[in-house]
């Protein structure tokens, strides 16, 4: 096989290079300045010259041998500059994606320095590898693809290219990158100026398939053979055999049961490896020592904890497992304790007990804060600015109806929302209840079996509405999405004035399912529950924040300290994607701290280093390609140590010479 | 006797007087002189016995005393006879080298071997070979001539323009007789000494080839690339001195000193190879007195 070269200088370097060996030979050329000396007599010199002579080419050799080793010097020196090497593997085909795995897992450090190192340094490999004429690509891909380097046939960019990746803390997902590749390594898609234009032109209509080279680990699902297109995998597994590893796959903080203002943190701690292990575990909050265990670990073995934080109203959690092991994203995990913050919920209502009973107990006091208005109130300032900047996470319009409808969640009794998408049947008397969705939660837990209604009228809810009561003449409460918000409809009045005396219209404020039903409204529509803080975040995943506030002033720290602006999705709630990093992560409008978040790994399939050897892509089994050697055997060394012991044969010979 | 000659040292010629020139051929002498001669015929006269020592000539052992006796004595015989002897100096650029130089050392060899010419009553006559023949040197004879032989020799100077071969052949011109004849030189002759010493042979002279060379010559001390250049012709030699080549120079030295010994072994001349650096006193008591010329 046919050493590769890498050019390693530019034409005027070669050119300097290159004028040596002409040098030497003409500096050997020139007439030596030799020392004249007189002597008695040069008989005897003239006659010993003269016996050399005889075997002049061998005399000659000798005489130049010096000249030649000079030459072999430098030829050896520009033989190491050309760095030759042996071809390790022959590439396939003449179009290739590089699909580069950095998720989770290729931080691992079973091979050194890590498993994205190793693939980086392999794939770069391979670049060498290629022939002049070859295009590649570059992936690199979590469980998102992102195209490093367009088709091209510029080594250089491509290794550029392949050490710009960065590890990430993402899980794993192949089928997303290999939609990316073959969507990108169509014909056609060559960037850049590097690749003529002539070869562009001449592509041959029927394009034959790109050799799509996977580095990856292995930890994606399979594939199906509509997302490989003209794609022709290899697989080139990452990683070695069996490594260690301890991760925490859960934690939790739960208030505790019987003293609300204590909390309790839940773990769960996994040994990956195949061996039993010890572990220390440390929890600290708000960066102190707050809890520590110790536990032992048999190999896939899974070990509960549980600490008693203390009383905590808010601060973060974190929890530290001390182990060496191969992958340290895994060690660590996150809980950031949020003080809840109670729903702003408005009433507007020209009198109704009942509602304001339930809207009172102390149930609804902890998840929401009420304020009663009286309908007279919808025509104020107040009103119209809360009600645009989304104030308000639930407004409920007893027996009226706004001008326009608010940047919040409503609940309509005995009305509906405005637009001609809502409509209000005709009066009927005593509608009975039919169904109740009994899934959703509004109605979970309700039994409306006892519940009689004097007079009510039909809702028509626009289509992906939900019907929640269903009477004999038509729904009588239906829940329907609007943009960000969810409006509710209730067709019967619970409450009437009739001569200025209330008068009621049902029976169900005084069943037990009315308060129950006011709870679980207050807690679904005033978005109570969305407790952001307790709840983990996989790295990637985006976060929806509500926050107050005029709208520059909302920041997001990272736990690299950098600072970013979430996008809007609505007054008072924002979007955050960045959540790339594992950490906390803090929410802050102005100078005050709004929330913080934890990003935790938490992947079972990520903590999991041992690496897959084959995988099915199109019902069809791929196999690593294991014993494959992807390094240019490089030759520079051995010769420049050949060149070595040419200066030093060199030097000896010239000292032996010059020696008498 | 004082001598202030820087020639000779007094030693040395204190230690000279009491040698002789010995001649292996038989030459007959145009005057008496005090050397004996083993000349066969009427002229053969008994003179004495003597103790034998180790290095004295066979030949000469009585060998019925032996018989008679068990020891051995040499029958000295009476010499009715001068000898001849010629110093032939070889005063060329090249002789020029060395310290002392080879000239000098020539020069001092000469002296010594005509004094003890001189001492015996010899016809002792050095020449150097670029004497012109119009203007012969003179002939000495008796101690008395001995400081005007010490200015002879010393107003040789080097840097004669003559061939080794035209030197010797003007030479045998001058001088027809028989004798001994020494030859300083250094061979150094690009044109070969061989047939330059033919013409001594031609003269039925007892020759002696007494080649000096240098130190600088037998064991050169060069280095590096050099440009040699011949003092008498300048003739230039490129060489790049190396450990091999002058491991090569050596070998064609020896090859040249050997075949120039062949050489006259094979023609009945007795060769020596003389060292610059060899003190004089044991040059001429411990070689030449081997190689049979002085006693």
């Amino acid at each position: 096989m046919w050493p590769t070269w890498v050019n390693m200088l530019a034409w005027w370097q070669w050119a300097v290079l290159l004028a040596v060996p002409p040098a030497i030979i003409s500096l050997y050329f020139l007439k030596l300045r030799r020392r004249p000396v007189e002597v008695p007599s040069t008989y005897l010199w003239s006659r010993t010259v003269e016996d050399l002579h005889v075997n002049s080419i061998w005399q000659r050799l000798r005489r130049n041998l010096l000249l030649l080793l000079q030459l072999l010097l430098v030829l050896l020196l520009i033989l190491a500059l050309l760095r030759p090497a042996w071809r390790g593997h022959k590439l396939i085909g003449h179009r290739f994606v590089f699909l580069i795995d950095n998720s989770a897992s290729m931080k691992a450090t079973d091979v050194e320095p890590s498993r994205l190192d190793d693939a980086k340094h392999r794939a770069s490999a391979l670049v060498d590898n290629m022939a002049s004429g070859d295009v590649a690509m570059i992936v690199s891909f979590a469980d998102t693809a992102r195209v490093e380097q367009m088709l091209t046939g510029n080594r250089a960019a491509l290794r550029r290219a392949i050490q710009g990746i960065q590890p990430t803390d993402r899980p794993t997902s192949l089928v997303e990158a290999l939609k990316v590749a073959a969507a990108q390594a169509r014909p056609g898609e060559t960037s850049g100026a590097s690749v003529d234009e002539k070869e562009t032109d001449a592509r041959p209509a029927d394009t034959p398939p790109a050799t799509a080279y996977i580095l990856s680990d292995g930890k994606f699902a399979s594939v199906g053979e509509s997302s490989l297109g003209n794609l022709k995998p290899v697989f080139l597994p990452v990683g070695g055999e069996s490594p260690a590893n301890v991760a925490i796959v859960a934690f939790q903080t739960r208030r505790q049961e019987k003293q609300e203002n204590r909390l309790a943190a839940f773990a769960q701690i996994k040994n990956f490896g195949d061996k039993k292990v010890h572990v220390e575990v440390t929890l600290r909050l708000d960066g102190e020592l707050n809890n520590a265990d110790r536990a032992s670990i048999g190999p896939g073995e899974t070990q509960n904890l549980a600490f008693d934080v203390g009383e905590v109203d808010s601060g973060v959690l974190e929890l530290i497992v001390r182990h060496r092991d191969c992958l340290a994203a895994d060690d660590r995990a996150w809980v950031a304790v949020n003080a809840p913050r109670p729903a702003e919920i408005l009433l507007v209502t020209p009198g109704n007990q009942p509602l304001e009973l339930a809207l009172g107990t102390r149930s609804v006091d902890k998840l929401a804060h009420v304020s009663v208005k009286p309908p007279l109130f919808l025509k104020t300032r107040d009103y119209g600015a809360a009600a645009l900047d989304g104030f308000y996470d639930l407004v409920i319009y007893d027996r009226c109806r706004p001008d326009a409808m608010p940047q919040a969640n409503t609940f309509f009794i005995g009305n509906v929302p405005l637009g001609d998408r809502w409509t209000l049947g005709p009066r009927t008397d005593a509608p009975q209840i039919i169904d109740v969705d009994a899934a959703h939660p509004i109605m979970q837990w309700l039994a409306l079996d006892d519940v009689l209604i004097w007079e009510g009228r039909s809702i028509g809810a626009p289509p992906g509405a939900s019907t929640l009561i269903d009477g004999d003449s038509g729904p009588l409460l239906a829940i329907a999405p609007r943009e960000a918000f969810q409006d509710a409809a209730l067709g019967f009045l619970l409450v009437d004035l009739e001569g200025g005396e209330p008068v009621s219209r049902t029976n169900w404020p005084i069943r037990a399912s009315f308060p129950m039903f006011v709870f679980n409204t207050v807690s679904y529509l005033g978005g109570a529950a969305a407790d952001v803080g307790n709840q983990s975040v996989r790295p990637g995943q985006p976060v929806v924040l509500d926050v107050e506030g005029p709208r520059e002033s909302v920041t997001v720290t990272g736990p690299d300290g950098q600072a970013t602006r979430p996008s809007p999705v609505r007054p008072g709630q924002y979007q955050f994607s960045a959540t790339d990093r594992l950490g906390t992560y803090t929410v802050r409008s102005g100078k005050t701290l709004v929330s913080r978040f934890a990003v935790n790994l938490f992947d079972r399939n990520e903590s999991d280093l041992a690496p897959r050897k084959t995988f099915d892509a199109g019902g069809e089994k791929i196999a690593g390609e294991s014993g494959w050697e992807a390094a240019r055997r490089e030759i520079w060394r051995p010769l420049l140590l050949l060149g070595l012991v040419v200066l030093i044969v060199e030097w000896l010979l010239y000292t032996r010479r010059v020696s008498t | 006797m004082s001598t202030t000659s820087t020639l000779l040292s007094p030693e040395l010629l204190a230690r000279l007087e009491k040698m002789e020139l010995l001649s292996r051929k038989i030459f007959r002498g145009r005057m008496k002189g005090e050397r004996r001669s083993r000349r066969k015929g009427q002229s053969v006269e008994f003179a004495d016995f003597r103790n034998y020592v180790p290095g004295d000539d066979l030949r000469f052992i009585d060998w019925n005393t032996y018989a008679r006796l068990e020891r051995l004595f040499l029958k000295l015989f009476l010499e009715e006879e001068d000898l001849h002897f010629y110093a032939l100096i070889d005063a060329s650029a090249s002789m020029g080298f060395g310290d002392p130089t080879k000239l000098r050392y020539a020069q001092q060899l000469a002296a010594a071997l005509g004094f003890v010419g001189l001492i015996r009553g010899d016809r002792v006559k050095i020449e150097s070979l670029g004497q012109r023949p119009t203007a012969p040197s003179p002939v000495f004879r008796g101690r008395r001539s001995m400081w005007r032989m010490f200015d002879h020799v010393e107003s040789i100077v080097p840097g004669e323009q003559v061939s080794l071969a035209s030197g010797i052949k003007n030479f045998c011109l001058r001088n027809s007789g028989k004798g001994i004849v020494v030859l300083l030189t250094d061979l150094m002759d690009k044109a070969g000494y061989e047939p330059a010493l033919r013409y001594l042979l031609a003269q039925r002279m007892d020759v002696y080839i007494v080649q000096i060379l240098s130190a600088e010559e037998l064991d050169p001390e060069l280095n590096g690339d050099l440009r040699l250049v011949d003092c008498e012709d300048g003739d230039e030699t490129e060489v790049t001195v190396t450990a091999p080549l002058l491991k090569r120079y050596r070998k064609t030295l020896n090859a040249f000193v050997e075949s120039a010994r062949e050489f006259c072994t094979r023609r009945g001349m007795v060769y020596l190879l003389a060292n610059n650096t060899v003190p004089l006193d044991d040059m001429i008591t411990d070689y030449l007195a081997r190689r049979g010329l002085v006693r």
